[in-house]
């Protein structure tokens, strides 16, 4: 994919080139760094004022060479941040505005209507009007309408803002079998650290109109530069995991990394599946010494790889049998006395896990 | 109480009239009312004040300029005139008329209507491959039909009480070309008043309907 674009917008210029090959790519940026304005760029939705616009192989847009093709024939879903469902239609006319056109039906992997409407758990929506529908059930009838005009491309612009944080979990799981079971490119914008670690596989950080860094997620996610990036001020520990043992009346599950660390969440009763837990960088504690009487179930030995100072907090790089970052406040690391090579010890609580 | 037929025809003739000049306007309304409402073009702020003038304007000066294009000594009348087709002091007349009054009101009824209508949604229905042309009548068209109706309803409200654009293109001829607020402002100048509130009665009722039909159909847009 190839994003070559220059928009001048009413405060700055936007100014983006960027290369990347990738299932799912992040944009993410704090809210006014243009990440909308790109989407609708590529959706043939906005001129550029100079560029090039390239999927898999297919120019979009491309102002040296007179081409700008039209939405219509740009063959791109978007499902932009609020949804946009069309509210005089049910919600089977709506998913299926778009399902004549199959433009790029041949190239992508089969999938039929039914299959996605399994997927992303609709059926029994169908006749419903969209105005009777909850933010969650909105946000999936989107995704199907997009999916179903099969695109070369997916466009999700924060599918998760408009959502409170419990029906956020819930929705994130459909994203995910989304990218896995139809093989169309996505790009996801979003401000949100935790959904690009356990979405995405490349990032492309913007700010003001301007690509800062891009890379693997969880490389970028840990630089200085993106969390000073970041609007809700939020640092993440994302991993893929697979159930070891539940123990129901312990009210506890033994999880293993891929990396083969075994930790200690709460019960789940899913067993054997493969699944994402996230830590919160804020809530991991750090001794010098292994702790005794203490309830934290958690408590493994790591050796500091990384100390970088942001403004008045430090983020660690712990490998402790996995890779961890922890933030600190300026004050506990020169007590403690951390620098790179200490031997340490960190500490979570079980109830501190959460399943993504 | 016993309408004459007098009655009946004055009423059914505004009525037809009236009707007709609300359909024929009505696509042209629609079609302007979008251009205003959804795209930038040049002088289109000239046009949109052109299009709203006979609101503010003394209807029988209208009247008066609708008579200097299509009387006979005019080229476009003179025109109509050679195919057979005479404008002024028919039914015609009557027709151009309402027309050229109730338009203002149609568009800016429908202007509104379409603005209301998410931007965004005709954007994502383009990315989803539909046409213009389908966009146009399956999402816009459909997301705007209350103001649309709404806007015809007053179009044609505002068509049979045309009284000073109609007067000066169309006469006041029974029979011909008296429409209901020409019969009234007969039947008092001729001393028959009993006649003038029969008519009266009549507008006072369709306009009862019409103003509360369209008033309706806005406050139900309001509560989708």
């Amino acid at each position: 994919m190839l994003l070559q674009c220059r928009i001048p917008l009413a405060d700055f210029e936007l100014e983006l080139d960027a290369s990347f090959q990738a299932r799912v790519t992040s944009l993410f940026g704090p809210s006014g760094a243009g990440k909308t304005t790109i989407l609708d760029a590529i959706a043939g939705l906005r001129g550029i004022a100079a560029g090039e616009i390239e999927i898999n192989g297919k120019t979009l847009v491309s102002t040296k060479r007179g081409i700008n093709l039209s939405p219509q024939a740009r063959g791109v879903g978007y499902v932009p941040q609020e949804g946009a469902l069309f509210p005089h239609l049910s919600v089977k006319k709506n998913i299926l505005f778009g399902a004549g056109r199959g433009l790029h039906a041949k190239k992508t992997k089969a999938f039929t209507t039914d299959h996605v409407i399994g997927v992303l758990e609709i059926g029994n929506l169908l006749e419903r009007p969209v105005t009777k529908l909850s933010g969650g059930e909105a946000q999936r009838v989107a995704l199907a309408r997009a999916i179903l005009s099969h695109p070369r491309l997916l466009l999700l612009d924060e599918p998760l803002a408009a959502l409170d944080i419990g029906l956020k979990e819930r929705i994130l799981p459909y994203l995910g079998r989304v990218r896995d079971e139809f093989s169309i490119p996505i790009i996801y914008v979003t401000h949100n650290m935790s959904e690009v670690l356990s979405l995405a596989d490349w990032v492309l950080m913007i700010r003001r109109g301007r690509l800062i860094a891009q890379g693997v997620p969880r490389d970028i996610l840990a630089s200085a530069r993106a969390i000073s990036t970041m609007e809700d001020d939020t640092i993440e520990n994302v991993f893929n995991v697979a159930v070891v043992e539940s123990d129901h009346d312990g009210g506890r599950s033994k999880i293993r990394t891929e990396a083969g660390l075994e930790l200690f969440v709460p019960y789940l009763e899913k067993s054997g599946g493969r699944f994402q837990v996230g830590i919160s960088a804020d809530d991991i504690l750090v001794g010098t010494q292994r702790p005794e009487g203490i309830s934290a179930a958690n408590v493994f030995p790591g050796k500091i790889r990384k100390v970088e100072s942001i403004k008045d907090q430090v983020v660690l790089t712990v490998d402790a049998g996995d890779s961890f970052y922890v933030r600190l406040t300026p004050s506990a690391v020169a007590r403690l006395g951390l620098r790179e090579e200490t031997a340490v010890f960190l500490i979570i609580k079980t109830r501190s896990f959460r399943m993504l | 109480m016993i309408f004459s037929l007098e009655t009946w025809h004055i009423t059914f003739f505004s009525l037809a009239v009236g009707l007709a000049s609300t359909l024929i306007i009505l696509p042209f309304g629609i079609v302007l009312a979008w251009l205003f409402a959804r795209k930038e073009w040049p002088l289109k702020s000239v046009v949109e004040t052109f299009v709203l003038l006979p609101l503010v304007m003394p209807p029988v000066s209208t009247g008066l300029i609708l008579l200097k294009i299509f009387g006979r000594r005019s080229p476009i009348g003179q025109w109509l005139y050679e195919r057979g087709i005479e404008i002024v002091f028919n039914w015609k007349g009557v027709l151009i008329a309402m027309a050229a009054m109730s338009f203002p009101l149609l568009v800016r009824s429908v202007r509104t209507s379409f603005s209301e209508v998410n931007p965004r949604l005709e954007q994502i229905a383009a990315t989803l491959g539909a046409s213009a042309l389908k966009i146009f009548f399956v999402i816009t068209i459909p997301l705007a039909y209350r103001g649309i109706i709404a806007g015809a309803l007053l179009a044609f409200s505002r068509a049979l009480g045309e009284f000073g654009a109609t007067i000066l293109l169309a006469g006041n001829i029974p029979g011909k070309t008296q429409t209901l607020s020409l019969a009234i402002y007969n039947f008092v100048q001729t001393g028959k008043d009993p006649d003038a509130y029969i008519l009266l009665g009549i507008t006072v009722a369709l306009a009862f309907i019409f103003v509360w039909c369209s008033e309706w159909l806005l406050r139900a847009r309001k509560r989708a």
